[in-house]
């Protein structure tokens, strides 16, 4: 058993490693942790939004959720009050006010940063997560077993849960139109409909160069800061912004991976010096092959 | 495939942009290499530089130069939710033309072709060049900037209809192509009262500036909303601004920092007078000139000197005929070079005490008087 223990754990780390140097991992449901230097992303430009909330309704539709018709999206009365991503709604746009001029409100998308270091990836104790090459990052509903360790773990707490299904309820969130969008090469349908282009896709390398340039030509638009840079050790979507991120309710974070509840989990755990995106990764890896060993095993029995 | 499709759409903007405006650019002072990039351009290959160039040179055109109305249909898609924009071109620059003019839209206006939006940005979202905007996302941009402001509304359908819609569009282009923007009237003066106890009120003499410093409107009126006569939407005033940007305008070519009361006054003089400013009376001999002859920096208004020569060069007998002035010498004045009567810089009217004891200048004039 011992022995056994071991090889699989050999194999296992072979497996991630593999993975990790982007090599083809065939199987769907394997997590992987995959962070390419092509890696997309998206560019949020706050100061271009005009806050129709059309991405809202895409979203919906791309994953099939039920969504009023699109016309009523144009009441604005719902900036009211501050919403946040559900398991209803993937993305949700936040209204704050334009100190220089009313006529200008500030509106904030929000949903999954898509973390290069993703706290949900690394919190989730069956390997449901995965960091895909493409820099989305997705979670595998038949593995989650509902605890919810990556709703405490995430620092932006996005992922929701859904409470009212009774059976089988699972995890939502922005999942960048992983399956029937971008690891296709396709936009996320929220890119798409955008009228005015304040969320641009792109290699996340090109996204900081423009957002830079940005900055360097309109010094008076933008604060010199783009959001997700380094935030948590980087995220895929990445915001522009003309005034302080913490007064649009974006958490104040530091450069380091994974703060606060989720190392305590983690730390809680492993104390070994190894970093916890490994860990978690291979102890997923550990489960995924002995689940895949488990029902081969009963298949041969068959 | 797709640089074919592209090539339609700008091919009429092309053929457009050769048969009606009527801008000869190789008179302008432009260096070809302003906008192409090749040595030897061609109407086929014209090998015109990206956007933005950062020299680029932007003229102004009357509103009706360019198309009535455009139908922006370039981006099509199979689930398209909206029918395409009526565009009432000229309604729309005849607003612009007061603000910023041509290059409210089209950031550069160079001479000789006109560039649409669709010449930088690319039809396709999902592209390598990330670091300008999409043309949908240029277009909405562009329009949302002013409609924000306008009506404080993001909805579509106050551009576009429905597919589901029955209406047809003909109808809107109907409606849309008989509007005009109404003429916008021109002030004279402006007053504006200050809270300024010392000189509260300020004349601005506005046709004043625009006839003394040749002015476009765009030189001082640009990105302006249309808000600023419309208050239909906000009827509040502006939020008071800092005294720094209430001056912002005037401080181009005034010192706003100092010498308040050039500008403020308890009773302000109405007229612009020359020698009063600036002690040189051009009231006898300059007043036909416009003020761009002596100033020919725009805006720019001192450190000129009133030694005539400095303008004129050195008179002589062989270049100044001295009937100009209503005087014409007699045969012994005719012989003298000009200096030896006029000793001052300014060739003012000289005494005759350098020769004459007699004194009886002017009395008994150097010459015959005739017409100026
Ligand atoms: S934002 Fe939260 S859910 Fe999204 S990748 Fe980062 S940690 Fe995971
Ligand atoms: S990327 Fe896809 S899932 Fe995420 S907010 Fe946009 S449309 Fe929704
Ligand atoms: S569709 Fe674009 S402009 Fe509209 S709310 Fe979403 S991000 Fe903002």
């Amino acid at each position: 058993m011992a022995n056994q223990t071991r090889r699989n754990f050999i194999k296992t780390s072979a497996l991630i490693t593999s993975a990790t140097i982007g090599l083809t991992n065939k199987s769907k449901a394997a997590p992987k942790y995959i962070l390419s230097e092509d890696r997309m992303g998206v560019l949020v430009d706050t100061t271009v939004c005009i806050g129709c909330r059309k991405c809202e309704w895409a979203c919906k539709v791309e994953h099939n959720l039920p969504t009023s018709a699109i016309e009523t999206y144009d009441d604005r009365s719902v900036f009211n009050e501050k919403r946040r991503p559900n398991d209803k709604a993937l993305t949700v746009v936040n209204e704050y006010p334009n100190d220089y001029s009313d006529k200008f409100p500030i509106n904030v998308k929000v949903q999954c940063m898509h973390c290069d270091k993703p706290a949900c990836l690394s919190a989730c104790i069956v390997g449901a997560f995965s960091k895909h090459e493409n820099g989305a990052v997705t979670w595998d509903t038949s593995k989650c077993i509902g605890c919810r360790y990556c709703m405490v773990a995430c620092p932006f707490q996005i992922p929701a849960f859904e409470f009212e299904k009774a059976l089988k309820p699972d995890i939502k969130k922005c999942d960048f139109c992983y399956e029937q969008r971008t690891s296709k090469g396709k936009l996320p349908a929220c890119v798409e409909i955008c009228p005015v282009e304040a969320i641009t896709f792109g290699r996340r390398e090109d996204l900081i160069k423009t957002a830079r340039q940005k900055i360097k030509i309109y010094p008076n638009r933008y604060i010199n800061r783009i959001f997700g840079e380094y935030e948590v050790g980087g995220t895929s979507w990445l915001y522009l912004a003309s005034k302080e991120f913490e007064k649009l309710d974006f958490p104040k974070l530091g450069k380091d991976p994974a703060p606060g509840v989720s190392e305590a989990i983690q730390h809680g755990i492993f104390a070994y010096f190894v970093p916890p995106v490994a860990l978690y990764a291979l102890l997923g890896g550990i489960m995924w092959i002995n689940k895949n060993k488990k029902s081969k095993e009963k298949e041969q029995e068959k | 495939m797709k640089k074919f499709v592209l090539f339609i759409f700008v091919l009429p903007l092309l053929i457009y942009s050769q048969t009606k405006i009527n801008v000869n650019h190789k008179y302008q002072e432009l260096k070809c290499k302003t906008c192409h990039s090749c040595d030897i351009p061609t109407k086929e290959k014209p090998c015109l530089i990206e956007c933005p160039r950062d020299k680029m040179v932007s003229v102004t055109q009357k509103p009706e130069d360019g198309p009535e109305i455009l139908t922006i249909n370039k981006i099509k898609f199979e689930n398209d939710l909206y029918k395409p924009v009526t565009f009432t071109h000229r309604l729309h620059a005849e607003m612009s033309d007061m603000a910023g003019g041509c290059k409210m839209c089209h950031h550069y206006n160079p001479p000789g072709k006109i560039i649409g939006c669709i010449d930088c940005h690319q039809i396709e979202r999902n592209r390598i060049d990330i670091s300008k905007p999409d043309l949908k996302g240029a277009y909405h941009q562009q329009c949302m900037n002013c409609h924000r402001q306008w009506s404080g509304k993001v909805e579509c359908e106050s551009c576009h209809e429905l597919n589901s819609s029955q209406k047809s569009e003909n109808q809107k282009t109907i409606n849309s192509s008989k509007k005009m923007h109404p003429k916008i009237e021109v002030p004279a003066i402006i007053k504006y009262e200050t809270p300024k106890t010392k000189g509260n009120l300020v004349l601005f003499l506005h046709n004043e500036h625009i006839k003394t410093f040749s002015l476009d409107c765009q030189n001082c009126h640009s990105n302006e909303s249309c808000n600023k006569c419309h208050y239909k939407f906000n009827p509040k005033p502006e939020k008071l601004k800092s005294t720094l940007e209430k001056h912002l305008k005037c401080s181009n070519c005034h010192n706003t920092k100092s010498n308040c009361s050039f500008c403020h006054s308890n009773n302000p003089q109405r007229e612009f007078n020359h020698f009063a400013r600036t002690g040189f009376d051009i009231s006898n001999y300059h007043v036909k000139l416009t003020c761009q002859r002596c100033h020919i920096e725009k805006g720019k208004f001192t450190g000129l000197v009133s030694d005539c020569s400095s303008c004129h060069g050195v008179w002589s007998k062989s270049n100044f005929k001295h009937t100009v002035v209503g005087l014409q010498l007699d045969e012994t004045h005719n012989e003298f070079d000009c200096t030896e009567c006029h000793q001052e810089k300014n060739y003012k009217r000289p005494g005759c005490k350098n020769c004459h004891e007699d004194k009886t200048y002017p009395k008994e004039k150097p010459g015959k008087l005739v017409k100026k």
